[in-house]
């Protein structure tokens, strides 16, 4: 059982602290979680909103329709009230008799009469859903004790008497909804932004270079807020082509580095990138996509930079791109983007975006602890030593300036030295030398994970953030005995198609779901050898999948 | 094509200021750091840009404009290393001039000694952006229209920690700069080296610069940054030479507080 929660209102309201404040206390009762946040570019006004699932069961995506639309502006109430399942009830902020599933409650006059404080609104709103959920509301008041400790009793003491009256409130009313029991699930809950930073502090990352762009912010961000716990150096570059020159800097200078940006910033970076390659310079570089062309719109969410990425940067070049699926994956392939950097001395691009950036889940307490990775530095360079030196493994000893040896970098052709050449035979024995790494980074390759039934009738193949959807949306068809599986890639580059030409010669149908109107991985994978009968299922109106959406677009 | 016999020389026109600014650096670097593994020579693209190439140290020849950046990257993970940036006009003070603005706004401890000839000679003789109005190419044939970009002005402006130029064609005074700059400890320092260039600026010859330069005052004292803005901005047919200005700022690593444990570089294994 699961019951999807929207809070709904202007941006300035506090929307996401009651989101926050709901997800916080909600978390210790044993739920599934799964939050998302929907906001316009703008600091105050518009329509934003926050979503929190709660389940008995592990969630892996946001939901289309709501239970609960806590409404708290009058846009939200008119523009969400049509996304509330006719079962559900919305709450809404304003005077009023209750009627049409619709629940009255004016948080800021409660507020102001319970505690003479406006600002206390949302305690009495996270008190109104409890009540509305038939949870008690033990746990509310035990996390904003805890919430506003640092505040003063007085505080303490007047937020808690905000919540039992909103509670009380809602109490009174008949409508009611039924919500999930705890189940035991973990009360640590983190975001992809965060995971990702995590990983990246805890696996060496000593510099991190970028220029504020949405939403690649929340890593950038997530990184410092860790940097005094972790030593992490966290410069803001005045833009984007000094952000990721300075990670070419710091990297030869001997420690893993990495930026942070969106399409815009890395449009600015392929040159930097470019340079990563020439270099054999090993950089990571988050893109957390949103839909463009160009500005497009800044705060919602796409897949439309994938071939960009796979082919950023000017000349030839070797590079590994990453797409974690789930908060879980940006943690784990982060780290496996530096170790892979490192490993074979060439750039790693990592895509996320807006949705996987920001959702919230709680998977557990991610392994904290410092482990730094295996940065490929060889101890025994000494005067001879030439930083471009072709051995039988393709990848050159790499040293870091201020050892034993000189190092010497180049961005033109360059001999075994490092020394700018002309020479046009070293120049193919170099470009040789790059591009073998191509078929070492082919032998280490994530595999694309399969989900699902097998002999499947419905197919989904996807990529990055969509995973979550797509699996919510095989479990839904697979409960109506539809027969459905997924396969997803969570490394896109260099592509191996053959796991989805498998998939052929089975009487199935093969959707590709992917957020972009060209159908980007479909036109790869076409590319790539795969002839079988293949649909595209795309979206890029800037929000997420679900799996409604998904269920819909089949046309079953 | 095997042509590495035909590329072993410096790729410079023969009495180019180059030459003389690579000795200078040499014998001073030679001097000041007999041991050449902790020094870094940053670069871009153009014509001084190839000078590191040519000198024993480590380098890091990156991309056209991009030095600053690159060699922030690598002060800042290691700022026991002197790191040295060596380019030109177009690309520091063109390509480049956003990161020269921000590098002196950080004050983060890198050398950069600009060799300004105030003309694009690796591209063949575009007008730079230290040109002066008038000055005809095959691109501003009708005269450059801009006003030349004033780098030491700007420096000022910015409260840089070490300002200066000099002149290749006087080899004891570019050697004392090059001392001095290499020398300054708290933050980013400013070399403008004013520079012939043989091939394609008739006009700003070696006669020109030798009849205009004029080395600072013995009084002169560079910690007062209005006489020094005067100096910069100076519209008399006389250009000075010598340390311009100097600040008490202090530098960018210095002021940052995950390095007061010491350089990132040793901090990886441990994270102490």
């Amino acid at each position: 059982m699961d019951l999807n929660i929207r809070i709904g209102g202007e941006a300035g309201q506090g929307l996401v602290s009651l989101g926050d404040i709901l997800t916080g206390a909600l978390s210790s009762k044993g739920l599934h979680l799964f939050t998302g946040k929907s906001y316009m570019s703008r600091i105050r006004g518009g329509l934003n909103w926050f979503d929190l699932r709660i389940a008995d069961s592990e969630l892996f995506a946001l939901k289309k329709y709501a239970d609960l639309t806590v409404a708290l502006s009058a846009d939200a109430m008119e523009i969400l009230r049509e996304y509330t399942s006719p079962e559900g009830i919305i709450l809404y902020n304003a005077d009023g008799e209750d009627k049409d599933r619709t629940v009255y409650l004016n948080f800021l006059e409660i507020a102001k009469e319970t505690a003479d404080l406006k600002v206390m609104a949302n305690s009495v709103a996270a008190g109104a859903i409890f009540a509305l959920l038939g949870y008690e509301p033990d746990s509310l008041f035990v996390y904003l004790q805890k919430e506003f400790h640092g505040k003063g009793e007085e505080i303490v003491r007047k937020n808690l008497k905000c919540a039992s009256k909103g509670y009380a409130e809602a109490n009174k009313k008949s409508l009611k909804l039924k919500a999930p029991g705890g189940v035991n699930a973990s009360c640590d809950y983190t975001s992809g932004a965060s995971a990702m930073a995590l990983s990246a502090a805890v696996s060496g990352v000593k510099l991190v270079s970028a220029y504020p762009m949405t939403p690649g912010t929340a890593t950038f961000a997530g990184l410092a807020a860790l940097s005094d716990k972790y030593g992490i150096l966290v410069e803001q570059a005045e833009d984007e082509i000094a952000a990721v020159n300075m990670i070419c800097g710091a990297v030869y200078a001997g420690v893993p580095a990495l930026t942070a940006t969106s399409g815009g910033g890395f449009s600015l970076m392929c040159e930097g990138l470019s340079l990563a390659g020439m270099m054999e310079l090993p950089i990571v570089i988050v893109i957390a996509q949103r839909p463009g062309p160009a500005t497009g719109l800044p705060t919602r969410t796409g897949q439309e930079d994938l071939k960009f990425a796979i082919s950023a940067g000017h000349g030839e070049f070797a590079r590994a791109v990453f797409a974690p699926g789930t908060i879980q994956q940006s943690y784990e392939l982060t780290r496996r983007a530096l170790e892979t950097a490192h490993k074979f001395q060439t750039p790693v691009i990592i895509l996320t975006d807006q949705y996987l950036q920001d959702v919230q889940k709680n998977i557990g307490i991610l392994n904290p602890e410092y482990n730094p990775i295996d940065r490929n530095v060889s101890e025994d360079a000494d005067e001879n030593y030439r930083r471009y030196a072709l051995t039988p493994g393709k990848i050159s000893p790499r040293a870091v300036p201020g050892g034993k040896t000189l190092v010497i970098c180049d961005s033109d052709e360059h001999d075994e030295k490092g020394h700018l050449t002309e020479d046009l035979e070293m120049r193919n024995v170099m470009q040789r030398k790059r591009m073998s790494k191509m078929d070492l980074l082919k032998s280490s390759l994530t595999a694309p994970e399969f989900y699902g039934t097998e002999n499947a009738e419905l197919i989904f193949i996807c990529w990055g953030s969509s995973y979550g959807p797509c699996r919510e949306a095989v479990d839904k068809l697979n409960a109506q005995e539809k027969k459905a599986a997924l396969l997803h890639y969570s490394q896109l580059w260099p592509l191996d198609a053959a796991p989805v030409s498998r998939l052929f010669g089975k009487n199935a149908r093969v959707f590709v779901v992917e957020g972009n109107y060209t159908g980007q991985f479909l036109s790869l994978l076409r590319e790539y050898g795969v002839t079988g009968k293949c649909e595209p299922l795309n979206r890029y109106d800037g929000l997420p999948f679900t799996a409604e959406f998904i269920i819909e677009e089949l046309g079953l | 094509m095997k042509l590495s016999e035909a590329d072993k020389q410096p790729a410079w026109c023969p009495g180019c200021g180059n030459y003389s600014i690579l000795e200078t650096l040499k014998e001073v670097l030679d001097e000041l750091y007999p041991d050449k593994s902790g020094l870094v020579l940053v670069s871009g693209i153009g014509q001084a840009a190839k000078l590191p190439h040519y000198i024993e140290a480590n380098v890091f020849n990156g991309l056209h404009g991009r030095a600053l950046p690159a060699a922030s990257g690598i002060k800042l993970v290691n700022h026991t290393l002197e790191v040295l940036v060596t380019s030109g006009d177009g690309d520091m003070y063109g390509e480049g001039g956003n990161h020269f603005i921000h590098a002196i706004r950080r004050n983060i401890g890198i050398k950069a000694m600009v060799h300004n000839n105030q003309v694009y000679g690796l591209t063949k003789g575009q007008a730079s952006p230290t040109s002066e109005p008038g000055f005809v190419t095959g691109i501003q044939i009708h005269g450059v229209k801009s006003f030349p970009f004033n780098p030491i002005a700007l420096a000022i402006v910015e409260d840089c920690s070490f300002v200066a130029r000099s002149f290749s064609g006087e080899k004891e005074h570019l050697k004392e700069m090059m001392k001095a700059v290499l020398k300054h400890r708290n933050g980013f320092a400013l070399l403008d080296i004013l520079q012939p260039c043989v091939s394609f600026n008739h006009t700003n010859t070696f006669k020109w610069y030798k009849e205009r330069i004029k080395p600072l005052d013995e009084n002169y004292d560079p910690f007062n940054r209005e006489a020094a803005l005067k100096t910069a901005l100076s519209t008399e047919n006389e250009i000075a030479v010598g340390i311009i200005y100097r600040s008490r700022r202090k530098s960018f690593e210095d002021s940052l507080e995950v390095l007061e444990n010491g350089p990132l570089i040793d901090r990886y294994e441990k994270n102490k």
